[in-house]
């Protein structure tokens, strides 16, 4: 019997329409800026394709004022590649923690819409908030993605990670995520933690999804397709690097040197990248740039999305030349804190506690609310001891200790949300009302977009002189084609 | 129509060199086949901006950023902002006020929270008293330091 040499593969997430913009534009991708070329990136040859995450949804109510239900569906439907939507486990696309009736209903719904594969984490990496969504999204038909934290700390060692997997397949995960948010992984780091989490693995496909501050991330790719990975997330070039992850041109180079087989198509990449290249110009938005190698990074360890945001706030509080000392406040704060990982929402909560700290010229001084329930446990197990300076200030009693799985001590919110919204209401409705308050939901009910699905270059060129008010007459001419138009 | 000699790569080129020449009432490009003239309106001008969204900017309207001065008597405590933050007197939407002019509070009585990057910090009335005064209105954006209420002590 002849055995046919099956060459090894190696697969590829696309981000550049969730991370890539969150890291490099603060999240203000449009959908009217992604139709047009989703055609393309689904011809690329993605395993999957995710669209959504917890910044993605906030910005789309917040800042967008576009329906983010409305946009899942879109993408899922032009799509025929799977989709797939990150929550951040019981507090799915915000900071608090939701009950389980509402986070049910968001994986019913998500799955509805179209969504294939549901990733959930949790910042702490205490899995007991996965549980809710894992059972409700596998209800709903999706396969489960479980992601697991990087982070750098005395506590969080290879066999911390290889736990967190065993628990990951014991909530049953179809694929499993290594997410290192800050781009913190060394090769020298991924030696020994990938095997570790491949051989802990049983089989269950690994990816990575690491972003580029130290600018080592390739060589991290490199090390994980190595290791056996299953896949990596990858972004178009023009929104890749920087504080984004990798581009797919790169790592695609790298797995194919390696010998691993890849379906990517590199004409429909080329075509992709050019046009976000060309957006990054028509939107004056930045494109993704290859970071310096920086070790404060180690220290500090911001993530991508987090760093633009740190230094615009500090501005707005006239604060941006205390920028070190906070940097160099963090970094005691979170040894403080038990080494939360620095993710969504705690990097907010140690960045806001060492301003406080610095501005206040006095630690602790203001210690809050937030900080304070995630020292009682409220969120999840705090990974190390904290500090006995905190500790004091703190001054908790121990009723106000919480040991059981945060989503036990909310009670169901959906029987008041339907008496509230009517029956009428559709549950995208019902869990709109449960994230935010009226006011912030009324620009969403504005007329429906209309999208174009197919753009060109010339398609694009032709649009922008028509936007320009100072171009009184233009003429194109090119390949036997000519056109004027005057204003 | 064929473009096959149009390209993304051309495209960015045209636009980064139209958008440099804005001083310049004609414009007139020519690259392999592509050719591009324009004339600008009233001869140069400047570059009119390309319509977009319209920034975000995470800050309050301007109306709460003026700047609020009051002058209280001396018996009064005031209650001051630790930190620039967002003002709210309840502790979710649609929800009452903590406190209302008149009330009495104990002095770990919880008076009002201020916002900072959308951390919630409880502020406390550190005295026991009455409330006279409420000097900011809901949901505006406070300075480090200013009064956010008064209170008169219990003697």
């Amino acid at each position: 019997m002849r055995k046919a040499r099956k060459q090894k593969r190696f697969d590829f997430v696309d981000v550049t329409l969730r991370d890539a913009h969150q890291c490099l534009w603060g999240t203000r991708m449009t959908t009217a800026m992604m139709t047009p070329i989703l055609s393309e990136i689904d011809r690329a040859g993605y395993s999957v394709i995710n669209i959504l995450g917890g910044a993605v949804f906030d910005v789309c109510v917040r800042y967008l004022h576009e329906n983010p239900w409305d946009r899942i569906k879109l993408l899922c439907e032009r799509l025929s590649t799977p989709c797939d939507a990150l929550t951040r486990g019981q507090s799915l696309y915000t900071f608090e923690l939701f009950p389980d009736d509402v986070v049910a209903l968001n994986a019913q719904l998500l799955a509805r819409l179209g969504v294939k594969v549901f990733t959930v984490y949790d910042a702490l990496n205490d899995n007991r908030n996965l549980e809710s969504s894992v059972k409700a999204g596998r209800e709903a038909g999706m396969k489960i993605n479980g992601w697991m934290t990087y982070t750098l700390s005395p506590v969080h060692t290879d066999a911390y990670y290889v736990e967190r997997t065993k628990e990951l397949l014991a909530l049953g995960s179809d694929y499993l995520c290594i997410k290192d948010p800050t781009g913190l992984l060394t090769p020298e780091r991924g030696a020994t933690l990938f095997p570790a989490v491949v051989r802990a693995s049983g089989g269950v496909p690994v990816q990575l999804h690491s972003h580029c501050q130290s600018a080592l991330a390739p060589k991290v790719y490199e090390e994980a397709i190595k290791s056996g990975f299953a896949a990596g997330y990858t972004a178009s070039e023009p929104l890749a690097n920087g504080a984004s992850l990798p581009a797919t041109e790169e790592i695609n180079a790298i797995a194919r040197k390696l010998g691993f087989q890849t379906s990517l198509n590199e004409d429909s990449l080329r075509e992709i990248s050019g046009y976000f290249r060309w957006l990054c110009l028509r939107e004056e938005k930045p494109c993704g740039k290859v970071a310096q190698y920086d070790p404060a990074l180690y220290e500090h360890q911001i993530p991508g999305g987090m760093i633009s945001n740190l230094h615009y706030q500090l501005e707005t509080m006239k604060l941006g030349h205390r920028l070190p000392e906070i940097l160099e406040e963090i970094a005691r704060v979170r040894k403080d804190l038990g080494y939360p990982i620095v993710v969504s929402p705690f990097a907010q909560y140690m960045v806001t506690q060492a301003t406080l700290n610095v501005v206040q010229g006095e630690r602790y001084k203001t210690i809050p609310d937030e900080i304070r329930k995630y020292a009682r446990g409220y969120y999840g197990k705090v990974a190390a001891p904290m500090s006995p300076e905190f500790l004091d200030r703190l001054n908790l009693k121990s009723s106000e200790l919480v040991t059981e799985r945060p989503g036990e001590h909310i009670e169901p919110w959906l029987p008041r949300l339907r008496r509230e919204r009517g029956p009428g209401a559709s549950d995208g409705d019902l869990l709109l009302a449960a994230f935010y308050d009226k006011a912030l939901l009324e620009p969403l009910k504005g007329p429906k977009s209309e999208y174009r699905f197919r753009t060109s270059p010339l398609h694009e060129l032709v649009a922008w002189m028509g936007q320009r008010r100072d171009i009184e007459h233009a003429r194109i001419r090119f390949a036997g084609t000519e056109m004027s138009f005057s204003a | 129509m064929t473009e096959r000699n149009l390209t993304y790569e051309d495209l960015v080129q045209i636009v980064e060199l139209v958008r440099t020449t804005s001083q310049f009432s004609e414009f007139r490009l020519k690259v392999g086949d592509v050719e591009v003239s324009l004339k600008r309106a009233n001869g140069a001008v400047r570059p009119a901006p390309i319509p977009q969204e319209t920034p975000v900017r995470e800050e309050a309207p301007a109306a709460c950023r003026e700047k609020r001065q009051v002058s209280f008597s001396e018996n009064l405590h005031l209650v001051r902002s630790p930190m620039v933050g967002m003002f709210y007197r309840a502790p979710a939407p649609g929800q009452p006020p903590f406190v209302e002019v008149g009330q009495s509070v104990e002095p770990d009585s919880i008076l009002c929270i201020i916002e900072v990057m959308k951390l919630m910090n409880s502020i406390e009335a550190g005295v026991r008293g009455t409330v006279r005064h409420i000097a900011v209105e809901n949901a505006a954006a406070v300075e480090a330091g200013e009064v956010l209420l008064a209170i008169e002590p219990l003697s």
